[in-house]
């Protein structure tokens, strides 16, 4: 037992706020982003946890059952083939969040890249790529997604890639700003005369300093892209049927509007509104104590 | 001033530039290329090189590059297959519609957002304030096709009081009654953004002594917030709006697919469905287009209102 006792900042490396005492405390001074947190995990659970515990295959096509409206057998009632509406529901939320998520860890490591290089560039080539970043910026994304969309078939993969590939420029401008404004503090000028190379310097203290503003804006990026993507399947062309998706059953549920099948509309939008709250909720949360307010 | 108008024109090309060429190499990009797009997946070798042939698809990339860029220069947007007829003449029908919802919506959400935004300026952190700042949040999280599809099902569906889609052909009352929802629809989270900036901005505003100075002077609420804060937060509630632009025209896609307006958004929607690839990347660069300009006009009108600003 001659091992040094490691400390949390050791311990958890670039994430000290991830140990779980700070954690707790911090959640408690930051209840926004307390709230929003509970909603996302609420969300999550409802759509990874929730098919163990129902048993129903999102599926099955019932021709008795069909346009039931919401009861206690059907909780979410049922859709125009009779598949239960609550399992689709708790399926659709698979791609709907997972996808959001990993485009977005996509962005993010693009957009720091970028971002970082330009920051750590000479100046000049630094306002090339910054206007590089306007210039793609000026452009609307869901407009280049439904042009992909026409071109190729997209999978779960390909939106991932898709979703990533249009939403970095944002997170990579915040990048680059951190980086101006960290690399002439002390502490790096320092490490700089004590030898340490750009690419230690970009590791080890730039990317910790700005690891709570890119967090941030990260969680702004997910609910963007919940909201990118739940578009695209809206209009078809995201995840297609039968494969449920929060976007795609809502497009479906405004087809069936004049039948009356309220449930169809309601549950998928009030899902898809929720995990964009929950983000948004997060993000301005975590904002709100950075800016000491 | 010349300068920065020259600097803020170079950006615009740079976006231009970027746009035409992402959108040819995605073109190029797809298995099989545009052939296949108008043929089917299915199709046969040789049916394939004779249309490569025909348009000019078996030339080397770089010169079909070259190619593209003089036909887009000169407005050749190029052939619908499945519409049989030149892009062009499907942009000039659905074009006015597209740029009636949107600056009708752009207009009222700009109104909007600053009064509201000026009103929460004066409250600051006061309770209704902060109500007004959560209604915002929420306003800007309702995705814009779920508020479409509710407004149908309630006013159109249940209670009859606004047709559901399309934009009406008997007089001026019809074609405002289709027009209403649509504008409303999209009208909501654009407010809601924006106003979110500005009142964050009005709030600024308000903290510094110019504020204090005139209260000091005895003059009202009301001539305090539009003969002095207004006047010093418009430049950037300018800049505000032209960064809007690009939602406008994503929310616009959206609407005009739900309430089944056929304006260039809902062209398309429809051609993307169709796998109709000259019109969705004709549609495409022109909305793109429509951005950067807007964005542009945005930066110029800033730059008129007030000489003191530099771009850097």
């Amino acid at each position: 037992m001659n091992e040094p006792r490691s400390t949390p900042e050791r311990r958890w490396g670039l994430f000290p706020a991830l140990h779980a005492g700070r954690f707790a405390s911090a959640l408690r001074s930051a209840p926004l982003t307390a709230a929003g947190l509970g909603l996302f995990l609420f969300l999550v659970a409802f759509s990874w946890l929730g098919p163990l515990l129902i048993h129903t295959s999102p599926y099955a096509i019932r021709p008795a059952l069909l346009f039931r409206p919401p009861s206690w057998s059907h909780p979410l009632g049922t859709d125009d083939l009779g598949r239960s509406f609550l399992a689709r529901m708790m399926y659709g939320g698979q791609p709907s969040l997972g996808v959001a998520m990993l485009g977005t860890v996509i962005a993010v490591v693009l957009g720091l890249l970028y971002g970082m290089s330009s920051g750590l560039s000479p100046s000049w080539l630094d306002k090339v790529l910054m206007r590089t970043l306007d210039a793609i910026l000026a452009l609307p994304t869901l407009v280049l997604m439904i042009f992909f969309a026409a071109l190729v078939r997209l999978d779960a993969l390909s939106l991932i890639l898709l979703l990533g590939f249009v939403s970095w420029p944002g997170l990579a401008r915040i990048a680059r700003n951190e980086v101006l404004a960290y690399k002439q503090r002390d502490y790096v000028l320092a490490a700089r005369q004590f030898g340490a190379g750009t690419g230690y310097l970009a590791r080890t203290h730039l990317l910790r300093s700005m690891l709570p503003i890119v967090l941030v804006n990260a969680t702004f990026t997910v609910a963007d892209l919940v909201l990118t993507l739940a578009g695209l399947s809206f209009l078809g062309l995201g995840i297609q049927p039968p494969n449920p998706s929060w976007g795609g059953l809502l497009g479906n549920g405004s087809n069936l509007a004049i039948i009356g099948a309220w449930w169809l509309i309601l549950f998928p939008g009030l899902a898809i509104v929720l995990a964009i709250l929950a983000m948004n909720m997060m993000g301005q949360g975590i904002l709100n104590r950075l800016e000491g307010r | 001033m010349f300068a920065m108008i020259l600097r803020r024109l170079l950006v615009s090309v740079t976006s231009l530039v970027l746009l035409v060429t992402i959108v040819f190499f995605m073109i190029h990009a797809t298995p099989g290329g545009p052939a296949y797009s108008i043929l089917g997946m299915h199709a046969s070798p040789a049916a394939v090189a004779a249309l490569n042939k025909q348009m000019g698809l078996s030339q080397p990339l770089g010169e079909q590059y070259v190619i593209w860029w003089w036909h887009l220069l000169q407005g050749r947007l190029g052939y619908s297959y499945i519409q049989h007829t030149p892009v062009t003449r499907l942009l000039r029908i659905y074009t006015g519609r597209t740029l009636l919802l949107d600056l009708s919506a752009l207009g009222l959400a700009a109104l909007i957002a600053l009064v509201v935004g000026l009103v929460q300026g004066y409250l600051a952190e006061r309770p209704l304030g902060k109500v007004i700042g959560v209604f915002q949040i929420v306003f800007y999280a309702l995705p814009v096709f779920f508020v479409g599809i509710l407004l149908i099902y309630i006013l159109s569906i249940r209670l009859n009081l606004f047709p559901p889609g399309g934009i009406g052909h008997h007089g001026l009352d019809s074609r405002l009654r289709h027009l209403a929802l649509p504008v409303f629809t999209l009208t909501l989270p654009i407010a809601a953004g924006l106003s979110r900036y500005f009142g964050h901005q009005a709030r600024q505003e308000y903290r510094l002594d110019y504020v204090r100075t005139a209260r000091a002077r005895g003059l009202s609420d009301l001539r305090i917030a539009l003969h002095h804060v207004l006047r010093n937060a418009v430049r950037p509630f300018v800049t505000m709006v032209g960064m809007m632009i690009p939602a406008v025209f994503v929310g616009d896609v959206l609407t005009e697919s739900v309430f089944n307006y056929p304006g260039l958004g809902w062209l398309l929607w429809r051609s993307a469905l169709d796998q109709d690839y000259p019109t969705v990347s004709a549609i495409t660069l022109f909305i793109g287009v429509l951005t950067i300009l807007g964005n542009l006009l945005a930066d110029l009108i800033n730059s008129i209102l007030d000489v003191r600003v530099r771009y850097e």
